[in-house]
């Protein structure tokens, strides 16, 4: 008889025994698929990157893409990229979903009926080029704004088939700064502010840490200048104007909520009163005399209902300023005299001599821009029934215009409309024709977000569907049309025409390095005379109402092109930490006149143009005649993006809020949104929103802590005189967990968190032998919120989308999480729920803490105690593991961490949330996590292990910076520092012995954290 | 020592024991069932109630053209023919592929075909390009090679049946093991010497006597111990 084998044993068990359970390490079906042809620079289980760019707004920030056998799995920043050298953005983060989305279009769709059917390409180009043929110059063009190289060549296509025309159409376009920067100057262009070398940075509401023109960019150039380190006097200051302490405005030193509209007015209040205190430049005083002459500054307080001490404060600091810095409004606050309050703005930063400094006027650049107006006349062209064919691209206008633009009607009126969107939107699904585009990470491209900044962007993904690129796709459209149109657009394909674009350098070069970095000085440029003379009032609201309403960019959402990306769906908004829905913003005062409304009532929000009901969040953060509603949801198609995802298809989730803007402009044409007042109205309904965290009250604990300026600069001797012979012993004493110990050392005694660095070394808390304590240092002081960290956590290590209902059953399963703490907290009401947020968010002396939170890798953890069958576990280098195969699921561990970072699969939510063909963009290094597994961040171990096989090969230690976390990876800030505690020289190392600022959340539990917190500091109000 | 290593904080002896303890009864009881099925198999083997079934080739097509270049040695021939037999253990492959004659024989160097071994934590199949580089040349009178050429001028990959396949949850890594000089046969057997590869047995009896056999994880932590690696769990589990 012969040897039954192990494979066979199996096999019969498996036979005679289907419930037997005990298959081992071994199945036989699977199998090994080699390549045909293996490429020469791929080796399976080694990622190769490749440069391109990223394309999710116009910032254009260069990226590195992670490939693995040929599939990008996450987007990190290029190092080199000038934009944003080496960090990457949320939305940056999460745009990796684009390609391997399941509502994906997978072939060209033709309208039968009233569904949209598959059809081949080559029907779909024989179609749509006989319908241009036919419709000749009533054939328009309406779409985003692409790269110079495809925006040059369309232009040509477009009178090349003899089409009427092509209109850019972006929702936020810098359209009134452009015009600004023309009429004081002469010089149509975007101003580039670089806020790193500035010493007073002064927002008009434009949020440029989250939607301005380069947040990624912006946040470096701002921690640089607020470097604690490497400033004196603690670095730049920065006041935020505006009527809602956004995400931006929480990283304010001082926060006006001035009246929306009158920001133009209050600029030219504070240059007044700077230049009266001596600031400014000779020719700045000189060309601004007239119209300060006409600025009555108390007249402007009363306007812009800021106290006059406040703008004679700050206008001082601001004449004392030596490179000061004043952002224009962005799109939350552009009025109808946007043009004006821009202009306003840019007139003080070129008094204060800022501009040819901080500022800087690039060369105007070739090519279409957006343009509200001309979208505005081409849908008045659409109405009267004068296009017979409409192409739409890269943009969404059925969701980003407003119904009062009468788009959704003129475009019926259309009658053939094709669409060129990669997947499915509210536009898209009007059209008679979709001809799919490639993702990004699918095609070739270029951008040059700055005059001799140009940057490549090239496929690092065969197409995953039977999809083309848009110029390769009206390239066949052409042809189809006959020789003598193709002969007028000539190249081969939209590759040929980007390397003919770049011929005059060494392409191979470029795309390795992701593109051609020789950024041009702005240009000189001298004053108009005559532009100083404008009339600067404030703008006009539409309709009626106790409320102005605030439409701010989605923080992470942006115009609502983000809402189809589950994880920007999933990532908490930054300031009030609600994922998935819609929600208004209102102050408690305002909800006290409305009746008393708490957190989660519906209100019904009605405009001129229309009416909307949705959750109310209350909080000191909106000024009490503003409601905020931030843009980005309410889309009914799309799976994250509509309520599809909850079972509801073809309902919206959450509210469109510009459903409910009336169509108006600004003075240049541009598109305004501060535009109407708001009558709010109480429904009595009530909902439970999808929310994160619970309070923003730290209740005195030691979870956020700030240290007042002043403290700092005392320094260490300071510290050393009063605690350095205490050596506390950890937990005893004063520091017991009872709360007024803590209130006070916060209150007054910030700086004595030092204690527990002295009082244990994290480095210990290994193996004797270990040459490595994997340790993390957190800057609260640089921490801006963004969450980028948040978004690049979940790609790197393949953590699973819950979903609105599960995050309302508080099973939100991100293993790195951003705590937003206002103030020390209070324990006012007891140990009764308080409400989300304190009062002290009113306060105009900003003092939010923004703690990133993830597992401590605590050297005496709690967890590893209760855990019954030793899944988690102190690692030989310190790291707290967690060994998914080995857990059990009691979750004891989860309820004996105080920290809450542990997640639990309470279903197997990899499956049931990674629709097809999600699976081929998980990170392969990473256990994908099943039911009844606890799970948490082990400081992206497997990138710690991939760093120690290549230093064991080498026979060394791992060296200082070699290896990062994917937090630490895509912070624009450098806030996170990750690294070796072992070697004291390392950087994390250097940073976590701050002996002032550096702390541990939670330390009175003496629970050994291997994160350092650096307490934010405290600069205080701005003075002259 | 295994997960009782820590910093200063570490589980006190007594508890490491306990846990062991229970870990150990756990897999005791778990042994004890795989026992009791194979006695029930057994005796269904006894009273011919089961019959061993085998791994069907993908019957490769018959030859069409008469074989080109230089004839094959009997050796191949018989390589071949020992490569599709099913009565030996592991499965028959898509092509007789007979490591016995291209590493034994032939004394091809294992990295000329898995080149990713030293360098990558996947050892990889070759491409079937890389196989029609000798191919394109010898063997073509053989029936497995007329295969092959098959699956190359249609250029699809040839669907070989994995034989050591570890769960997502275990990352090993070719090249550490490599370079730290472990012998490919150290846990692949004297593959030099099979014609068919099957997956060879191998119990170690360690701890207490209790067997844990190839590739089990007490297996791979049985030779970690021998050789002073890493027994950190998070090693090879992340």
């Amino acid at each position: 008889m012969p040897e039954i084998h192990r494979r066979e044993f199996l096999k019969l068990v498996g036979a005679s025994a289907g419930a037997a359970a005990t298959v081992g390490c071994s199945d036989p079906v699977s199998k090994l698929i080699p390549y045909v042809i293996q490429p020469e620079v791929i080796v399976p289980g080694i990622a190769n990157y490749y440069a391109s760019t990223c394309q999710e707004c116009s910032a254009a920030c260069g990226l590195l893409v992670k490939t693995r056998e040929g599939r990008p799995i996450k987007l990190e920043g290029n190092p080199e990229h000038p934009i944003n050298q080496g960090a990457l953005c949320a939305r940056g983060q999460a745009s990796i979903g684009r390609s391997y989305h399941p509502d994906r279009y997978k072939t060209p769709m033709k309208r039968v009926g009233d569904k949209l059917e598959p059809t081949t390409w080559d029907d779909a180009i024989a179609i749509l080029s006989g319908e241009i043929k036919r419709a000749g110059n009533r054939t328009w063009m309406l779409g985003g704004q692409t790269g110079p190289t495809a925006s040059a060549w369309i232009d040509k296509w477009v009178e090349a088939v003899g089409a009427g025309g092509r209109v850019v159409y972006e929702p936020f376009a810098p359209e009134a700064l452009r015009e600004a920067t023309q009429a004081l100057f002469g010089v149509a262009s975007e101003p580039v502010f670089d806020l790193s070398g500035s010493d007073l940075i002064i927002d008009f509401g434009s949020d440029f840490l989250e939607s301005g023109p380069s947040p990624t960019e912006h946040a470096r150039q701002f921690a640089e200048a607020r470097d604690i380190a490497k400033r004196e006097r603690g670095g730049a200051r920065f006041v935020y104007i505006g009527p809602r302490l956004s995400m931006t405005a929480s990283n304010a030193d001082e926060w006006v909520a001035a009246k929306p509209g009158s920001e133009g007015l209050l600029a030219l209040a504070l240059l007044k009163v700077a230049i009266g205190a001596g600031g400014g430049t000779q020719a700045g005083r000189d060309g601004v005399a007239a119209p300060l002459a006409k600025i009555d500054i108390a007249a402007v307080a009363k306007q812009a209902d800021v106290p006059l001490a406040t703008i004679e404060r700050i206008g001082k600091a601001l004449g004392a300023a030596k490179s000061p810095v004043l952002l224009p409004p962005g799109v939350a606050l552009a009025s109808r005299r946007a043009a004006a309050t821009a202009r306003a703005v840019m007139l003080a930063n070129w008094a204060l001599g800022a501009v040819g400094k901080g500022v800087s006027i690039p060369a105007p650049r070739d090519g279409k821009l957006p343009s509200y107006h001309q979208t505005l006349a081409l849908v008045d062209a659409m109405k009267q029934g004068s296009v017979g064919v409409l192409l739409v691209h890269g943009s969404n206008p059925v969701y980003s215009l407003p119904p009062s633009t009468g788009f959704s009607e003129a475009l019926a009126k259309v009658p053939f409309v094709v669409s060129l969107a990669s997947m499915p939107d509210e536009s898209s699904e009007r059209a008679n024709l979709v001809l799919p585009d490639h993702t990004p990470l699918e095609s070739w491209g270029d951008a040059e977000p700055r005059p001799g900044i140009r940057s490549l962007v090239q496929p690092t993904l065969r197409p995953i569907y039977d999809t083309r690129a848009l110029v390769d796709t009206l390239l066949d459209v052409a042809r189809a049309m006959g020789a003598d149109v193709a002969a007028k657009v000539p190249t081969d394909s939209f590759r040929a025409l980007v390397e003919q674009a770049w011929a005059g350098t060494d392409f191979h070069a470029a795309l390795a390095k992701g593109g051609v970095f020789a950024a041009q000085p702005g240009v000189e440029v001298t004053l108009v005379g005559s532009a100083v003379d404008f009339e600067m009032a404030e703008p006009a609201l539409e309709g009626d109402g106790d409320f102005t309403l605030l439409t701010s960019p989605g923080a992470l959402l942006y115009d609502g092109r983000g809402a189809n990306l589950a994880w920007l769906q999933e990532t908490p908004d930054p300031v009030t930490k609600i994922t998935w829905v819609s929600f208004a913003e209102i102050s408690p005062r305002a909800a006290e006149k409305l009746g008393g409304l708490v957190f989660g009532d519906v209100v019904e929000v009605e405009t001129k143009a229309g009416k909307l009901s949705l959750p109310v969040v209350v909080r000191g953060g909106v000024r009490d005649d503003v409601i905020a509603i931030a843009i980005g949801q309410g889309h009914t198609v799309g799976l994250w993006s509509s309520g599809t995802d909850s079972g509801h298809p073809g309902e919206a989730r959450g509210v469109n809020v510009i459903d409910v803007l009336p169509a108006l402009t600004d003075e240049s044409g541009g598109r305004a949104w501060l535009l109407t007042k708001a009558k709010v109205t109480n429904t009595g309904r009530h909902e439970k929103l999808p929310i994160c965290q619970d309070s923003q009250n730290q209740r005195g604990r030691r979870l956020g802590l700030a240290v007042p300026l002043a403290e700092l600069a005392a320094g260490d001797a300071h510290v050393e005189a009063e605690h350095g012979a205490a050596d506390a012993v950890p937990g005893a004493g004063e520091s017991a967990p009872g709360y007024p110990a803590h209130g006070e050392a916060a209150h007054g005694e910030a700086h004595g968190s030092h204690e527990m660095i002295k009082a244990f070394d994290a480095s210990m808390d290994r193996a004797p032998d270990s040459p490595y304590r994997w340790g993390m240092t957190i800057d609260s002081d640089k921490c801006t919120g963004c969450s980028a960290c948040v978004v690049a956590c979940y790609i790197e290590n393949n953590i699973s989308i819950v979903g609105e209902e599960q995050v309302r059953r508080g099973r939100h399963m991100a293993w790195l999480r951003i705590e937003r703490w206002v103030g020390d907290g209070n324990l006012e009401g007891g140990q009764d729920r308080l409400p989300i947020f304190p009062d002290a968010e009113s306060s105009s002396t900003v003092d939010i803490r923004i703690a990133p939170m993830l597992c401590q890798q605590c050297g005496a953890a709690p967890c590893e105690a209760v855990c019954p069958v030793i899944a988690t576990y102190h690692a030989d280098d310190g790291l707290n593991g967690m060994i998914y195969n080995r857990c059990i699921g009691t979750r004891y561990c989860a309820n004996n961490c105080p920290y809450k970072v542990r997640k639990y699969n309470w279903f197997d939510f990899a499956l049931e949330r990674w629709p097809d063909p999600m699976y081929l963009m998980a990170n392969p290094d990473v256990t994908v996590r099943g039911q009844g597994v606890m799970e948490k961040c082990t400081f992206c171990v497997q990138r710690v292990a991939s760093a120690r096989q290549i230093a064991k090969n080498e026979n060394r230690v791992i060296r200082d910076g070699e290896v990062t976390t994917a937090c630490a990876q895509s912070c624009p800030t450098h806030a996170i520092q990750f690294g070796n505690l072992v070697d004291k020289t390392s950087a994390v190392a250097k940073a976590g012995s701050e002996p002032v600022r550096g702390y541990h959340s939670l330390e009175e539990l003496n629970t050994r954290p291997a994160v350092t917190l650096l307490a934010k500091v405290q600069r205080g109000t701005v003075e002259g | 020592m295994g997960p009782s290593i820590g910093g200063r904080f570490r589980v006190s002896p007594n508890e490491f024991m306990f846990r062991k303890a229970s870990h150990l009864l756990a897999r005791v009881r778990r042994r004890a069932v795989e026992v009791v099925l194979a006695a029930v198999i057994a005796a269904g083997l006894v009273f011919g109630l089961a019959t061993p079934e085998r791994v069907d080739a993908q019957a490769p097509a018959a030859p069409a053209a008469a074989p080109a270049g230089p004839r094959s040695s009997q050796k191949a021939y018989d390589a071949q023919t020992a490569a599709s037999d099913p009565s030996t253990p592991g499965p028959v492959q898509p092509i007789p592929f007979s490591h016995a004659l291209h590493a034994g024989e032939y004394k091809i160097e294992c990295l000329y075909c898995h080149t990713g071994t030293d360098k990558s934590r996947a050892a990889g199949v070759p491409s079937v390009e890389l196989c029609m580089g000798c191919h394109t040349h010898f063997g073509g009178d053989m029936e497995g090679v007329q295969t092959l050429k098959k699956y190359w001028d249609e250029q699809l990959p040839v669907p070989w049946n994995q034989i050591y396949r570890l769960p997502e949850h275990v990352k090993f890594r070719h090249n550490r093991h490599v370079s730290a000089g472990v012998d490919c046969q150290r846990c692949h057997g004297p593959i030099e010497t099979m014609d068919k590869v099957y997956m060879t047995k191998d119990t170690i009896w360690w701890p207490w006597l209790l067997p844990s056999t190839k590739p089990e994880m007490g297996w791979c932590i049985n030779c970690h111990r021998e050789n002073q690696a890493s027994q950190d769990c998070l090693t090879c589990h992340y």
